[in-house]
């Protein structure tokens, strides 16, 4: 579903992203595991369309979407949670539902269904986006992108600082939009996380893919996946 | 009761006057909210509307209807000009948007006089309308309780739109985060180019049916955006029920205050906006939008205005590669300095009388420019208010020469102490504020200032403003300045040592701190610098030598005005510095030669058209020069390094 090819991007005179190489089928969860500073938000960010890349390719079902503007990445299906949850302070709960909600992309996606899935925002449906907790606030950010109607989802640290409960849920939620026939790309600095609900697992170093595993074996043994991570603060390189 | 009674007419009127300008703050603060656009054009917007509705009135309701159409459309597609013109800018900040929009309204002001004439356009309201009706024991024109109503259904047209639709939820989302907006799918643009147009279209609508109230002329554009703006940060940008009140306040303030108290109520509007913004300064600061930083949507400058910098900096490339053929690196840095001098010093014997006295206007006025550079590049602090010093040192400086102090050097020293004074009682109000926030601060201080010298007549001669007072003498015992070559030489000393000194001082340890400051303010702080102080300090020294530009200005001209020291003055020196290149002394000084050149020297050429050839200026300089003249020399990307 998810296609990259030979990515590169970066800020200014600095390039972070070097020539990366990334497949998500669909309906399968591809997590990226790295330290900070390794170029997870900035992939995520370069697929979303909010960072232009320098080179290659990054496909969606097909279709070139590499230098295009936010809004046509995310009309092209790719949907973003982002790091810190980003939702509209100002806007209401059914507000963001309604924002997001587009009737012509008529995924399968409907507010109902979204706040079925998560009834904690059902209850607070009139409160404004900075008035939820941690918790809310992410499975508001959750609702807004698949109320975009989405077929990548990407996911960056989508447990940071939240309750053990809420980590729980998202991780449940990941497995089950995977089900639902999503491309799911999640980016976490989290070992465990990625072990929990990943069908793929990638290594990012100083912007270059150093390992990738295969999910299901590490779920009995993650030494692998903790092996190629403490390889990389034994070594990172300079950039 | 009966006092009570004898208000009855102008508070109400107060009202309608205040819906008025609620109608179109409203546009102007979405703008702001959700573009960040600090759109200085939003009163020609109202203008257009105001002529379009005053050309076609006829006194029928077709007229009127007709009217409302036609300059509401135009109104709107004006704000789609903006729009798209503002979108190449989309990533450089504020203060190049304000540049944009003010050059963009001296053009549509200077058109509209060309196509409407230059006096007051009468408005012939539908004769059904054109009566009074009983209200409360008086006469009312029925107009304006029919524009209350008109005013009251835009008004919460727009508030239901805003608050209760898709499109309004879309608005307010990207005043939060436009880059969250396209990654739902909606394109940020498209949200700023409809907020403008449906601004405009507001404006518009309300120029129209406001033009019996606030009528078309050329003064029309000026006033309803000081009184706009002056709602706008009055009533905060977070709700439009602030809004509303701010603008029957001031509505109130226009009409029941001048009823009541005609010698305060100018300046209460301005002191009231100043007090607002300094109190809110250290809390929440005017909430700078988000929108100038929204990398995604914004693409890159279009082919031909690209084509046209590629060619300025080759050609610029070339002189520098000859000036690189020049030995050592101090020779290298000072030889154009040294050939600026030289020819600034021959400007008498190379010009004639009239020009040799422009140029001794632009050194004057070089020096406020200067003045807004050291606060806007250096100190961070974009400035709108260095009139205001200005102001304060040319006026003492007539003052003291219609005294007998003739001397030149009393003179600076009286105009530089009192400007000194002025900017540090006004300091502790601009340096606690950052961003546009600065802008509005600064702003309203020039405008108070503006006002107050207008309205003490006994001690400025009002708007007449002072002339009739001894020529200076550059010495002690010398003869007085005479003709304009010698009054030329003086004023060319004297602003060569001011900017030497300040020269000197922003390439001390002193300039190394302010660049810190605005680098990295948490930093200097966490180091222990006390940043307040400094900026008071930097604000006080370009307060300082703006009040010698001002001293200049009296020895130039030999009258001052308020005329000399408005808005546009202070918008004009601002453009000078941004043409420089913000934190260049010298391109500051080129940036004002090349402002008189066009307005005052070009506009010989062309009669009438002064405003029009500013107004291009304008945006020729935010879009061809991002780094003005100091990035076509070094060409790096590094404004901020170059003190000089």
């Amino acid at each position: 579903m998810l296609e990259l090819d030979a990515v590169s991007a970066g800020y200014g005179g600095g390039t972070v992203l070097h020539a990366l190489d990334l497949t998500v089928p669909a309906g399968s969860v591809h997590a990226v595991v790295g330290h900070n500073g390794a170029g997870k938000t900035t992939l995520v960010h370069t697929v979303a369309g909010l960072l232009r890349p320098r080179a290659g390719s990054i496909r969606v079902a097909g279709t070139e979407l590499a230098g295009r503007p936010a809004h046509r990445v995310a009309r092209a299906g790719v949907a973003l949670v982002p790091q810190g949850r980003r939702v509209f302070a100002s806007l209401t709960v059914a507000e963001h539902l309604r924002l997001a909600h587009r009737a012509k992309a008529a995924g399968p996606w409907t507010p109902e269904r979204v706040l079925a899935l998560m009834p904690r925002l059902a209850e607070r449906r009139g409160h404004r986006g900075g008035q939820l907790s941690g918790g809310e606030q992410q499975m508001l950010a959750l609702a807004r992108a698949l109320l975009t109607g989405p077929r990548v989802l990407l996911l960056d640290e989508p447990t940071e600082g939240l309750a053990p409960v809420y980590v729980r849920r998202v991780r449940e939620l990941a497995g089950l939009l995977a089900q639902e026939g999503l491309a799911v790309l999640l980016v976490s600095p989290s070992p465990a996380l990625a072990v929990d609900c990943a069908d793929t697992v990638t290594v990012l170093t100083s912007g270059r893919i150093t390992a990738r595993l295969a999910g299901t074996p590490l779920r009995t043994d993650p030494e692998p996946l903790h092996t190629a991570l403490s390889l990389d603060t034994a070594g990172p390189t300079g950039d | 009761m009966g006092a009570l009674d004898a208000q009855l007419v102008p508070a109400v009127d107060g009202v309608a006057y205040g819906l008025l300008l609620f109608v179109v703050a409203a546009g102007l603060g979405l703008a702001f909210g959700t573009a960040g656009v600090l759109n200085l054009a939003h009163g020609a917007l109202y203008a257009v509307g105001a002529y379009t509705g005053a050309a076609l009135s006829d006194g029928t309701w077709t007229g009127l209807l007709l009217g409302l159409a036609a300059g509401t459309l135009a109104s709107c597609a004006a704000g789609v000009l903006l729009s798209v013109a503002l979108a190449p800018l989309a990533r450089r900040g504020h203060l190049a948007q304000a540049l944009l929009t003010f050059g963009l309204a001296l053009i549509g002001g200077n058109l509209l006089i060309e196509a409407f004439g230059a006096d007051e356009m009468p408005v012939h309201v539908p004769a059904a309308l054109d009566a009074s009706v009983p209200l409360l024991g008086h006469r009312y024109p029925a107009y304006r309780l029919v524009f209350c109503a008109m005013a009251l259904v835009l008004a919460a047209a727009g508030t239901w739109v805003l608050t209760r639709t898709r499109a309004g939820a879309a608005v307010r989302a990207t005043a939060d985060d436009p880059g969250m907006v396209a990654a739902c799918g909606i394109a940020p643009r498209a949200v700023h180019t409809g907020v403008l147009a449906a601004a405009g279209a507001l404006a518009g609508a309300a120029g129209v049916l406001g033009a019996p109230i606030i009528g078309p002329g050329p003064g029309t554009a000026d006033t309803v955006l000081m009184l706009s703006l002056v709602v706008v940060v009055l009533g905060g940008l977070r709700s439009l029920w602030g809004t509303l009140a701010a603008a029957v306040a001031v509505g109130e303030v226009q009409t029941l205050g001048v009823s009541l108290a005609p010698d305060w109520a100018p300046y209460l509007l301005f002191a009231a906006m100043a007090c607002v913004l300094t109190l809110r300064a250290r809390s929440a600061p005017l909430h700078d939008p988000a929108g100038a930083s929204d990398a995604a949507s914004a693409p890159a400058a279009p082919g031909p205005v690209r084509r046209l910098t590629t060619a300025l900096h080759t050609l610029t490339g070339a002189v520098r590669g000859a000036a690189a053929r020049v030995p050592g690196p101090r020779l290298r840095r000072g030889l154009p300095l040294a050939v600026l001098l030289v020819l600034l010093a021959a400007v008498p014997w190379l010009l004639d009388l009239y020009s040799v006295s422009l140029a001794a206007y632009a050194l004057a006025l070089g020096l406020v420019a200067v003045s807004a550079s050291v606060m806007t590049g250096h100190a961070g602090l974009p400035t709108l208010g260095q009139t205001a010093p200005f102001a304060v040192g040319a006026y003492t400086t007539a003052l003291a020469a219609d005294a007998g102090w003739t001397a030149g050097p009393l003179q600076l020293c009286a105009a530089a102490a009192a400007a000194a004074l002025f900017s540090a009682l006004t300091g502790p109000a601009v340096v606690r504020a950052r961003g546009t926030t600065v802008l509005m601060i600064t702003l309203a201080l020039g405008e108070l200032t503006h006002t107050a010298l207008g309205g003490m007549t006994s001690l400025t001669g009002g708007t007449d403003g002072l002339s009739g007072f001894p020529a200076t003498r550059p010495l002690w015992g010398a003869e007085p300045l005479a003709d304009e070559a010698a009054t030329y030489g003086y004023v060319l000393v004297v602003a060569v040592l001011a900017l030497a000194v300040t020269l000197m001082l922003l390439r001390s340890p002193a300039g190394t701190l302010l660049a810190g400051i605005r680098g990295a303010e948490p930093r200097m702080r966490a180091a222990g610098h006390p940043v307040g102080r400094y900026l008071l300090v930097a604000h006080i020294g370009a307060g300082t030598l703006a009040g010698i530009g001002g001293a200049l200005l009296v020895t130039v001209q030999s009258y001052v005005s308020p005329a000399d020291v408005g808005f546009e003055i202070a918008a004009l020196a601002l453009l000078a510095a941004v043409i420089g290149g913000t934190t260049s002394v010298v391109g500051a000084v080129l940036g004002a030669g090349l402002i008189v050149f066009t307005r005052d020297w070009l506009a010989g050429v062309w009669p009438g058209h002064g405003p029009l050839l500013l107004g291009v200026l304008f945006v020729l300089t935010v879009h061809l020069l991002p780094q003005g003249l100091a990035g076509l020399r070094g060409g790096g990307p590094a404004p901020a390094k170059e003190p000089a």
